[in-house]
This record gives C-alpha cells, structure tokens and sequence, in this order.
C-alpha cells in the first residue's frame, strides 16, 4: 500500500493506494500518529484503494474517535467494495462518506 | 635336502634297500653258522690228533709202576720215563705233558706223578710240579671229567680254554687214563696244547667268507637293481610322469602303450591311457555344455528384458492423470514367468486393466503369455466389453494350442469419469475391492472357463463400482498359494487380512506391504510360482491443501494459494475479494490467538464442487469456536462501537456458510462461497 499526504494548514488529505490490510495497515496507524498533530481537518482520499479489512476498519474507527473532538474526519471517493465492508459493519453510519 | 627326500622315498631306492637289508641279514646268518661248524670241526679234529699223541705219551710211561714212584720216590726207571717226556714235550710242541693220579675217594684233589714243561710254546712261565705235589682238583668241570675216565666209560675227555683266561692263551687240556696191565685206570696221562692253529686257520676262513658276502650283495643288488629298473621303475616311472603331466597341462600326450611285461604295469598304463583319453572327452563335452549354458543364460535374460517390457513397468504410469493411480509388480519365480498384468488406457476415460496366470512355468509359459497379452490388448484397443474381448481372444487362442497350454485372466476396463468398471473372469480368481472408510472384501462372481480350453467358451460380462477413494487389487494364486516350509498356504484369508493393514495406503504401498507379508510368511522355503499384484485406486476429487506457520507475515502465501484456485475454477472478481476478506480476517484470527505466546501450523484445504467453493482452516490451537460470539452492535456511535469480532463478522456476511467443528484436537472452520 502507497500512502500520501497533502497538508493545508489545519487540513490533512490522506491517499491510500492499494490494499489496506493486516500487514499494511500497521504503517497507516504509524503514519497518522505521526501527523495528526494541530490537524482538525482529515480527508482520506480512498481512490486508488481497492480492499480493506477489519483491520482497515479498525483504523478508520480509532481515526474517527481522535478526529470527533477536534474537527472532522472524511472519507472520499470510497471504490464500491470498500463501500460493501463500510455498509456491512455499520460504519457508514458514522463515518463521514462523501 | 629335497632331493634326499625325494630319493629315499623313491619306490625303487626303497626296494633295493629292502632287498640289501634281507640279504644282509640272510649273509650274517649263513657266515655265523658256517663259522660255528668250521669251529667245531677243528676243535674236533684238534681233539681227535691230541688224543693220538696222549695216547703215544701213554706209552712212554709204564702204568703198573705209577703207585710205586709216589711210594718209594725217584729211581732210575722214573728219570728215564720223565726224560722221554720232557723230550717228548719239547717235540711235539705242546705246553705241559703230566701225569696225575687223582684221590679216587671224592675226586677233590690229584697227586702229581710226572711233569714236563716247555714254556717256549706259549709263552709261559710254569714250573713243573714235584713228584707227588698234592693239588686240588681245579674246578667241577674237572672234577666230573676225573669221574668219568676213572670210571672207563671214555677214551679221552677235552678241556677247551678258547677265550684268554688269567693271561693264558686259548688251548686245549686233552686227559687219557693210564691203565695198568689188570685194566685198572691208576693215573690220567694230561697233555695242554695251545690251540691258536684254530685262530690261524678261521681267519682266512672268514676274510674269505666276507669277500664272498660282499661281492654277492654287490652283485645280488646291481641284478636286482637292473632288472628293477627296467622292468619295473622305468615303466612306473613312465607313468606316474604321465599322469604328473597330465594332471598339469591336461592336454592330449603321447600314449604309454606296451611299456611293460608286468602285467599289472601294463594294465596301469593302459588304464592311465584310456583316462586321459576320456577325460579329454568329458573336458570338450563340458565345455561346450557350459557355453551352451552361458549362451541359454544371456537369452534368458534377454527374454526376461523383453518380457518385462511388454507390459507397463515404469512407476507412476501415468505422472499426468490425478484421477487414478495404478501399480503393480511381477516378481517370476524363474527368470521369465507366465504369469502377466497389463494395463493401458483404451481412451482418454476408459482404462482396460488385465492379470493373467498361464499354466507352467519357464520359457512355454513366457511365450504363450506374449501371445495372450498382445492378443488382448490388441483386442481391447478395438472396443467391445471384456466379455467380448475374452470370447475372442479364446476362440483366437483354441486355433493354434498344439501344447494345451491354458490362462486365467481378468479383464475389466474402468470408466474413468464415474468409477463404473465392466469387468470378465475368464478363470481367475476374484478381485478384492476397498471401499472408501470400509475395507478389502473378495468382489465374488461366476467364473467364465480358462482361456484355451475350448473354443466354444462364453464370456460374461459384470459390473463393480468404485467411488472415489475405492480400491481394486487384483493377484494371481502365487500370492495366495505361496508356501511355507511347513507347507502351509499363505491363502486367501491371510490375503484379505494383510490388504486391511495397508487399506489406507497408496497402491504402491498396498503391493510393497503385501509382497513383504508374503515374504515374512514364506520364510526360508523357495519361490515356486510367479507372484503378480495390480492395484488401481480411483482417487478422490481434487482437493488443494496448503500448510504454514500461522502467522500474519504468512498472509499473502495464504491469498496467493487461494486465489490462484480460484482463477483456475472462473471465479468472479466480486466473489474472490469477498472471499479474501474472508481468508484474511480467519487467518490473522489465528495466526493472533490460537497458539498464545507460541507458534503453531495452519492447514487450508480447498475444495470445488459445483461453482461452489469450500475453504477449510484448520489448526490445533486452543479450542475456540468464532461463531459462538455474538455479532457486534452496528448501531452504535463511533465513540462507543469496540473493534473486537468485526472480522468474523465480516466473514459470516461474506460468505455463504461458515462452520466450525473441533475434531482430533483440532479446530476446523469450513467456508462455502458459490463463486460464479
């Protein structure tokens, strides 16, 4: 999985490439302990990712809780199975899925 | 030192020197008793001519006066008488010439009356005795002599003194009794001669007799020595170096022929002659023989080879097919056999498998099996039932059976697709048949008649199915008759036995463990038929299988193998993400939990029936069902859902069925996807 980032001020934007699973997903929660510092605003550009698991979820989930008290959390351009583990697991009823 | 040895037992060193040491001794003897005749005739004849001159000295001396000198001593008359014998005794030679009268009352002692002595004769130094000088009688040898002439039973009586005796040189005493003019022995008249004219006259006669010995052992051992060596040596020789020779190069010599007289030589020789001959003979013959021999053993084992090669010998038989597996082996009891398998795929889905027995052994019963073989296969490969097949090959067979030979075989050709097998027994014995989790049974049936025994013969047709996983062994009776040194069968019983001991086994396997059954059974006792197994096992359906550690680096291993499955069975794009999320959250599942601290292996196996795909996770870790959980609450807010179970849930949403069962200590989650 690629990770790549584009910080405006307060503003982070996050895009996953590829496969957000148990082996890369360690690197995802690694990189947003580094960055979210000041950041009240926190995009994840989901274009280029194709497959997510719980471990995935597990990390939107934890974003979703650190983001709640300091601004906003959104998901964009989610591709349609990743969309399918969001419905399933309830997520879409929280997360914030532009 | 090994030519001295060599010599003295030589036969005819030995014969002379037996024949020396005979002579040598019969010489000794004859020279001791010719030497002891000679000795007494002298002494005789000595004896005889001193009586003679005793008897003269006799005469000198007037008897009737003898007592009157010892009574009234020397006169005129009795100087005269002792002056003849003094001359008398210088004369004739002689050592002492006296007169004794000896005491008549016990013969003990004599009183001497005349004395003369001429120590000139022997070197002596006696001196006369006085006239009547009492003396006792010298010794009992005497003493009885007295007795004897005082009683006039003899003429004379000798003494002999051969040997030296107190340095006096052997003579002889020579006693005649005086008789007075009444006929009375008054005196004994004693004249002692030397006798060394005995020694003188026995030397010569024994030079002469030991020349004479030597020259005829001489010339006893060069005539016996001659004639030895031609008649007899030279020919033993002739022979015992012929047969030396012979027995060294063994090759053709040059004939003993007549080489002696003897007959027992000649008949040696003439024997020795006729066993060269023969032997020569026997040695050609036995050459030839063993060529023949090395000559039938390199075409038997060429025969052997090309038999071998007519049927499948080469193991896996068919690397390619995973549907069925196929071994089988012939081990003949000489080095070409009668009995057969064959097996050969008459289409892509029909496989014809046959086992066969001929009757006999060696090299018949490796020709008509050619013939049988071929006709069968070739007839099989023509199409038609086994049945048929059989009807034919016998009819075919029954034509040209000049040696009555005959052969059992069984026939049945497997479809390969359903596991149906039409099968023909033309005599054999029945098949054993495994079934899947059951075990071997004889598949019993109607025997048709054996091969070759009448052209008439029909051949009927059966069917067996086998299922996946099902076993078909097929054997000829080495395998059941085979015998031990008690005589016993191993038999059919023992048969079906042994094959419910490996029935989990690959067929290979099933023939090693019952060839080594066989064997362990059989002991020492020797192989006495051919011993021919087949086993066919159609194997279950295809089924992948994958193990490794588990654990979350394993993770794409894990997705590769079960996604290229899945490319292989046309599974759609939707399905197979589907299912990756689903393989992905069960192994780091377990690759997380299932062993605690430890490490541990994960098994998945793949299975695909029908479009639909199953997917088995199997571990032996802690016992835990993921089902048991209950599904997580989604409506809960982001600040109060937990992470916990969402995977398994996942899975339960994604995939058709999921199940779990804990068996052998083993947990196992079976999932089921329709994929396309």
């Amino acid at each position: 999985m690629n990770i790549s980032h584009t910080r405006e001020g307060e503003k982070l934007t996050i895009c996953l490439d590829g496969r957000l699973d148990t082996v890369t997903a360690p690197e995802l929660e690694t990189f947003l302990l580094e960055n979210l510092e000041g950041v009240t605003s926190l995009v994840f550009d989901l274009k280029g990712m194709e497959y997510t698991s719980s471990a995935g979820l597990r990390i939107f989930l934890k974003a979703q809780k650190l983001m709640t008290s300091r601004g906003e959390m959104v998901i964009e351009n989610v591709q349609e199975d990743v969309m399918e583990v969001f419905e399933i697991t309830g997520f879409t009823d929280f997360l914030t899925i532009r | 030192m090994n030519k001295l040895k060599k010599l003295f037992s030589s036969l005819s060193f030995r014969i002379i020197s037996y024949i020396f040491i005979l002579l040598l001794v019969c010489s000794l003897i004859v020279s001791t008793i010719g030497l002891i005749s000679f000795t007494n005739a002298f002494k005789r004849e000595y004896s005889t001519t001193s009586y003679h001159m005793a008897s003269t000295a006799c005469t000198l001396v007037n008897a009737d006066n003898i007592d009157k000198y010892l009574n009234e001593g020397i006169d005129d008359e009795y100087l005269k008488a002792k002056g003849y014998l003094d001359t008398y005794c210088l004369k004739m030679n002689v050592s002492l010439v006296y007169v004794i009268k000896v005491d008549q009352s016990d013969y003990g002692s004599f009183l001497s009356v005349f004395n003369s002595v001429n120590n000139s004769v022997e070197n002596t130094n006696y001196s006369p005795w006085e006239l009547g000088y009492k003396r006792n009688t010298t010794n009992e040898e005497y003493r009885e002599k007295y007795i004897a002439l005082y009683s006039g039973e003899v003429e004379y009586e000798t003494v002999y003194r051969t040997k030296k005796l107190n340095g006096l040189t052997p003579h002889l005493t020579i006693l005649v009794p005086m008789k007075t003019s009444t006929g009375e022995v008054t005196a004994l008249m004693c004249i002692q001669r030397p006798i060394s004219e005995l020694k003188s006259a026995r030397r010569p006669y024994l030079i002469n007799l030991i020349i004479s010995i030597i020259l005829l052992l001489a010339l006893t051992t060069f005539i016996t020595i001659t004639y030895l060596k031609r008649q007899f040596v030279r020919p033993m020789r002739k022979v015992s170096d012929e047969a030396t020779r012979f027995a060294k190069e063994s090759s053709q010599g040059e004939k003993l022929g007549e080489i002696s007289r003897i007959q027992e030589i000649s008949n040696l020789a003439k024997s020795v002659d006729k066993m060269e001959e023969d032997m020569l003979t026997y040695m050609n013959n036995l050459t030839s023989i063993t060529k023949e021999k090395e000559r039938i053993g390199a075409e038997l084992s060429i025969a052997s080879t090309i038999q071998e090669n007519s049927i499948p010998h080469q193991f896996p038989a068919f690397p390619n097919r995973k549907d069925f597996d196929i071994y089988a082996s012939m081990t003949p009891a000489k080095v070409v056999g009668g009995d057969f398998y064959n097996f050969f795929l008459v289409d892509s889905d029909h496989l014809a498998v046959v086992i066969a027995d001929v009757s006999g052994k060696g090299i018949p019963a490796a020709l008509f099996m050619m013939v049988t073989n071929i006709l069968i296969s070739d007839r099989t490969r023509m199409g038609g039932t086994p049945g048929e097949i059989l009807t034919f090959v016998n009819q075919g067979i029954c034509e040209h059976n000049e040696a009555d030979m005959f052969v059992t075989v069984w026939l049945g050709i497997v479809q390969l697709s359903t596991g149906k097998i039409v099968a023909s027994n033309a005599g054999h014995d029945d098949p054993a048949i495994y079934r899947d989790g059951g075990s071997f049974e004889l598949f019993k049936t109607k025997h048709g008649l054996v091969i070759g025994a009448t052209p008439k013969a029909k051949y009927a047709d059966y069917e067996i199915d086998l299922h996946p996983g099902d076993k078909l062994f097929l054997y000829t009776d080495g395998v059941t008759e085979a015998t031990n040194t008690d005589q016993v069968l191993y038999g059919m019983d023992r048969m079906v036995d042994a094959l419910n001991n490996c029935k989990a086994s690959s067929p290979k396997e099933v023939l090693d463990f019952i060839h080594a059954d066989v064997n362990k059974f059989v002991g020492e006792a020797p192989q006495f038929d051919d011993l021919t197994m087949v086993c066919f096992e159609l194997n279950k359906k295809e089924e992948n299988k994958l193990v490794l550690k588990a654990k979350n680096e394993n993770l794409y291993q894990v997705m590769e193998f079960i996604d290229e499955f899945l490319e292989k069975h046309d599974c759609s794009m939707k399905a197979q993400t589907q299912i990756d999320l689903s393989i992905e959250e069960i192994f780091v599942n377990i690759a997380n939990y299932a062993y605690g601290d430890g490490e541990g292996d994960c098994e998945i196996k793949l299975g695909f029936n029908d479009g639909i795909v199953t997917l088995q996770f199997i571990d032996s870790g802690m016992p835990f069902d993921p089902l048991a959980k209950a599904d997580p609450d989604n409506t809960l807010s982001a600040e109060d859902r937990q992470i916990g179970g969402l995977g398994i849930f996942l899975v339960k949403k994604n995939m058709d069925e999921v199940s779990y069962q804990y068996l052998d200590n083993k947990n196992i989650l079976t999932l089921t996807k329709k994929i396309n």
